[in-house]
């Protein structure tokens, strides 16, 4: 008897033990969804809906399989820059021509001619109108990355996230100054560019611009490299840039205010020509996340275009 | 609160990266990387330099063939001390020694039964790759297993021994429950095996009961596993070697062809019965003598039976098979996404709005894989599964013909003898066979 | 009768022995593949020729698990699901990647105002992340391996705003290099992999290795 019920709690238990692996192996039960580690952004991503002044009014795909730089020029056509070359738009979003080359254009700009400025990594070459080689400048050193290129009408600006450094040439490509390296004495703080996002541009045709996004700030320097006046603030808030390094860029309406994008919470928004915050363009819904590099340009009519490179999408927002 | 103490800790990491590095740097150099252009390193106007990052080398290399060989050691010496010396007390002392060894100090991984899964993935998928070391803990029980019977399972397997350890109350089950509940480690191998060849899971590993231990680390689930199965084991000794082992099954069939194999008596058989009762593992066959041969007629048509039955079960049970197609391949993860994926475009083409996405659904989208792609990898796994199911299923019904078989047919034996199959030449029998030499 | 079973059997074992062999032979034979060679595809620096035929299986690597951060999506299974705890996975922090940020989106919690070591302002669950002035406006962020539990949380907040220095890594000298990773198995992104001992790391962001010569160079020097 004793026996017996040895026998029965034994197989008992060993008929517990593969009731458990059959019933784990084949259950269709999910892993578990809940992360007790999860990282919370969504309560900083809501924005109020009546700071959203703009529709978005167009949207349409590129075909470069990777997108870095957008511009806008004569006719209000959109120019995209990206891996071996550029895409032109008409206005409505209509192809109206490509061209190619080796390499990739982290950076485009065009003078009023129609010419482009592209700026190739660690070096600017620049094209006519119809995507003909017309010249190629010097490279600058191997650890240039050239994030951003403005053209004024005698000079061409050049950011460059690898040596931290704004570089002013003529239109030919000599190099005539170097902008916004540390100085004390002219009280230039210097640029921290902690990711590969630095921007610069050009305001009422005179007033060079650029990022400074390690110190959350936008900087105003005379060509000779004084610094004239400087705003911005670090937040997470809607009226700040957030994260280590914003805004990743900017253009400017016709009025002179500020259009600026940031990484890590995805947004695009408007500030007054002083630096005031004035509304959103696109809030943090309207993109995937993860997205940077939210190039930046405006058009005649003060449309605005995005480029979105993580949805490979040119995308133009309209006031409402 | 002291602020010079939370702003700038020195950390045992800190200690780590500015004293022992420097001296590991020679061997580390392989590791050592140049910073990538993109990423260019602030301009530091302090002394500051910036840290190396550490990283940690994996086990040695050799090591993997001191494992090796040990237990090639292993097993000459177990199998020595089973056939020649023949004392349960040094097989004993050796079960100790590898517990310590393969269970505590190597942490059950890789062990042999797992070994199974890594040789069938290795054969169906070339990207995989076998190292020479676990090819030889799969290869080395089952040739001298072939030689010298299940020497391996005497105590060279940490699993046997921590459960020989708690055998305290073995009771003998009777031939026909030890027949049905063997089916179960042919099951297991079955599944392992498919689970393994179509790269879905190791099953083996997964549900490996005694790692845990090994390893002092494991969650309440896991032991409340393990203790559910050692408890058993009081009872019935070794349940999980006898009763789910997969390996087991290989030994099982090698060593009823191995050349040579523990004997209860090392001379003629004197009818004794004391060690009948002496098996914890019900291995010792009792002498068939009475029953009288059966008539030719009567095998002859038992033999028609079985040749008819075992393409019929073959046929039944590999067509069940290949109809849990479903089942089977449900397991799998890629299977699993293309049915997420699947619920989740429905819900879309419904016209309704976003659920809270599971963290499957969030990784597909960040991979930027087409919904297409997704189908057709899952219906390539699906495919696997179907060809996967007849087999499994075909072996499984091989397997319980064979056994229906076996008992169908006359078995004649003079004494009592171990089973060489079932066997783990624990060497207990030989202390209570009082013919000594 | 005995003689007959006595040949059965021999036959058998030869049998068994054949076909194990012809197992191995098939697995070794198999593994000679390219995709398969441990050194990963790239055949410059290696000595032999390109069209290797040498089996992968017969240089007898080795195989560990690691993470690769490309798919991961910090769901925070690393922490909860490894064998061991705490986790054999943890932050990394590829330094050359850093930007040394005051602002770190991996140490400070999203909103954080002021930006001081004070505990509430962590993102870390542990306070394993260290952060130590360098020089205005630089911090350096180090990782205290043993509170760090592997969750991920800096390495989302590292990456959703700067340029993901901080990154997920197997530690290979805790791993237990299970046959089968229960983190892997679990892992929603299918990010862990087998890679070869001899290369055990998957960090992002430290660039090519050094050629063999240069290696060889340093270490005559060294």
């Amino acid at each position: 008897m004793k026996q017996k019920i040895f026998i029965i709690a034994g197989l008992v238990l060993l008929v517990i033990v593969i009731v458990i692996m059959v019933r784990d192996l084949f259950s269709s039960k999910k892993e578990d969804q809940k992360n007790p580690y999860d990282y919370k952004l969504n309560e900083l991503k809501k924005t109020a809906g009546k700071q959203i002044a703009y529709n978005e009014a167009l949207s349409f795909r590129t075909g470069l399989e990777e997108i870095h730089a957008i511009a806008c020029g004569a006719g209000d056509r959109i120019f995209v820059g990206g891996s071996k070359g550029v895409e032109i738009f008409e206005k409505d979003g209509k192809p109206a021509g490509k061209f190619g080359f080796e390499g990739f254009a982290s950076s485009l700009a065009m003078d009023k001619k129609g010419d482009f400025f592209i700026g190739m990594q660690d070096h600017v070459e620049v094209y006519s109108p119809e995507g003909k080689l017309l010249k190629k400048w010097n490279g600058i050193s191997p650890e240039s990355f050239l994030t951003s290129i403005a053209v004024s009408d005698s000079f061409v600006f050049v950011a460059d996230y690898g040596k931290r450094a704004v570089y002013r040439y003529d239109h030919e490509g000599r190099l005539i100054n170097r902008i916004g390296e540390k100085d004390p004495e002219k009280k230039v703080p210097g640029f921290i560019v902690p990711s590969p996002y630095f921007d610069l541009a050009i305001r009422y045709n005179h007033e060079l611009w650029v990022a400074n996004t390690g110190r959350h700030s936008m900087e105003q320097f005379s060509y000779d490299g004084t610094m004239n006046s400087a705003w911005g603030e670090a937040s997470m808030a809607i009226d700040g840039f957030c994260g280590c390094c914003n805004p990743s860029h900017f253009a400017f309406l016709h009025d002179g205010s500020f259009v600026t994008s940031e990484k890590g919470i995805e947004r695009v928004k408007i500030y007054s020509p002083k630096g005031e915050f004035k509304c959103i363009v696109a809030p943090p819904s309207a993109f995937t996340e993860g997205t940077r590099g939210l190039d930046l340009a405006v058009d005649s009519r003060d449309r605005i275009i995005v480029l979105d490179p993580e949805r490979k999408q040119v995308r133009i927002f309209v006031k409402k | 609160m002291d602020k010079s103490r939370t702003s700038y800790p020195v950390s045992r990491t800190l200690y780590f990266v500015h004293r022992i590095i420097p001296g590991l740097l020679f061997l580390l150099l392989p590791l050592i990387t140049l910073p990538i252009q993109r990423f260019p390193k602030p301009e530091f106007e302090s002394a500051y330099t910036q840290p190396q990052t550490f990283i940690p080398t994996p086990r040695a290399e050799f090591l993997a063939y001191l494992d090796v060989f040990v237990l090639l050691i292993s097993l000459g010496v177990v199998t020595w001390l089973v056939l020649k010396k023949r004392s349960r007390l040094w097989v004993f002392f050796m079960s100790l020694f590898s517990l310590a060894y393969f269970g505590f100090y190597r942490e059950g991984c890789v062990c042999s039964i797992g070994s199974i899964q890594n040789v069938s993935l290795a054969l169906f998928d070339h990207s995989f790759i076998l190292p020479l070391s676990v090819l030889a803990f799969f290869l080395l029980p089952l040739i001298f297993t072939l030689f010298f019977g299940r020497t391996f399972c005497a105590s060279v397997c940490p699993f046997g021994a921590i459960q020989d350890l708690v055998a305290f109350k073995p009771q003998p089950l009777g031939s026909r429950l030890n027949t049905v509940l063997g089916i179960i480690p042919y099951l297991y191998l079955g599944l392992a095996v498919l689970f393994a060849a179509t790269g879905t899971d190791f099953i083996i590993c997964r549900y490996d009961p005694f790692v845990g231990i090994f390893r002092f680390n494991a969650s309440f689930g896991m032991f409340l596993f393990t203790g559910i199965l050692l408890l058993s084991g009081v009872f019935i000794a070794r349940p999980y070697c006898r009763f789910l082992c997969p390996y087991g099954v290989l030994l099982n069939w090698t060593s009823r062809f191995s050349l040579r194999h523990l004997s209860i008596t090392p001379a003629e058989c004197i009818q004794c019965r004391l060690c009948e009762s002496s098996c914890p593992y019900d291995a010792i066959d009792y002498p068939v003598t009475d029953k009288s041969p059966e008539s030719r007629p009567v095998m002859v048509r038992k033999m028609m039976i079985l040749t008819l039955l075992v393409p019929f079960l073959v046929l039944i049970f590999g067509y069940a098979g290949s109809r849990m197609q479903d089942t089977l391949a449900g397991v799998d993860a890629r299977v699993k996404l293309a049915k997420e994926v699947m619920a989740l475009s429905r819900i879309q083409d419904a016209g309704y709005g976003m659920q809270d996405e599971s963290f499957e659904i969030k990784a597909y989208k960040a991979s930027g894989k087409t919904e297409s792609q997704v189908y057709s990898e899952a219906s390539a796994v699906l495919k696997k599964f179907y060809f996967g199911g007849w087999l499994f299923g075909g072996f499984t019904g091989l397997v319980i013909a064979l056994l229906i078989a076996g008992r169908m047919l006359p078995v004649y034996r003079k004494d009592y003898v171990t089973n060489k199959g079932r066997c783990f030449s624990c060497a207990r029998c030989t202390d209570y066979c009082p013919i000594k030499s | 009768m005995p003689g007959r079973r006595e040949f059965l059997n021999t036959l058998m074992r030869g049998g068994i022995l054949a076909a194990l062999g012809l197992l191995s032979g098939a697995v070794i034979f198999r593994s000679r593949d390219e995709k398969s060679c441990s050194y990963g595809f790239d055949c410059s620096g290696c000595s032999r020729s390109k069209s290797c035929m040498l089996p992968a299986a017969l240089e007898a690597r080795q195989m560990v698990w690691q993470l690769d951060m490309t798919k991961c999506i910090q769901c925070g299974r690393c922490a909860t699901n490894c064998v061991m705890s705490p986790s054999a996975v943890k932050c990394t922090h590829a330094f050359a990647m850093c930007g040394y940020c005051d602002l770190c989106g991996g140490y400070f919690k999203p909103g954080t105002k002021t930006l001081t070591t004070a505990a509430e302002n962590q993102l870390c669950p542990t306070n394993a992340l260290k952060r130590k002035f360098i020089e205005d406006p630089f911090f350096e962020y180090t990782i205290d391996e043993e509170l760090c539990i592997g969750c991920g949380k800096c390495v989302k907040g590292c990456g959703a705003f700067g340029n993901g220095s901080l990154q997920l890594q197997v530690r290979h000298d805790r791993c237990k290099n299970c046959n089968e990773c229960s983190i892997a198995r679990s892992c929603p992104a299918q990010a862990f992999t087998r890679v070869p001992a001899n290369k055990p790391s998957l960090l992002r962001g430290l660039g090519p290795e050094l050629p063999k010569e240069t290696a060889k160079k340093n270490q005559a020097n060294g």
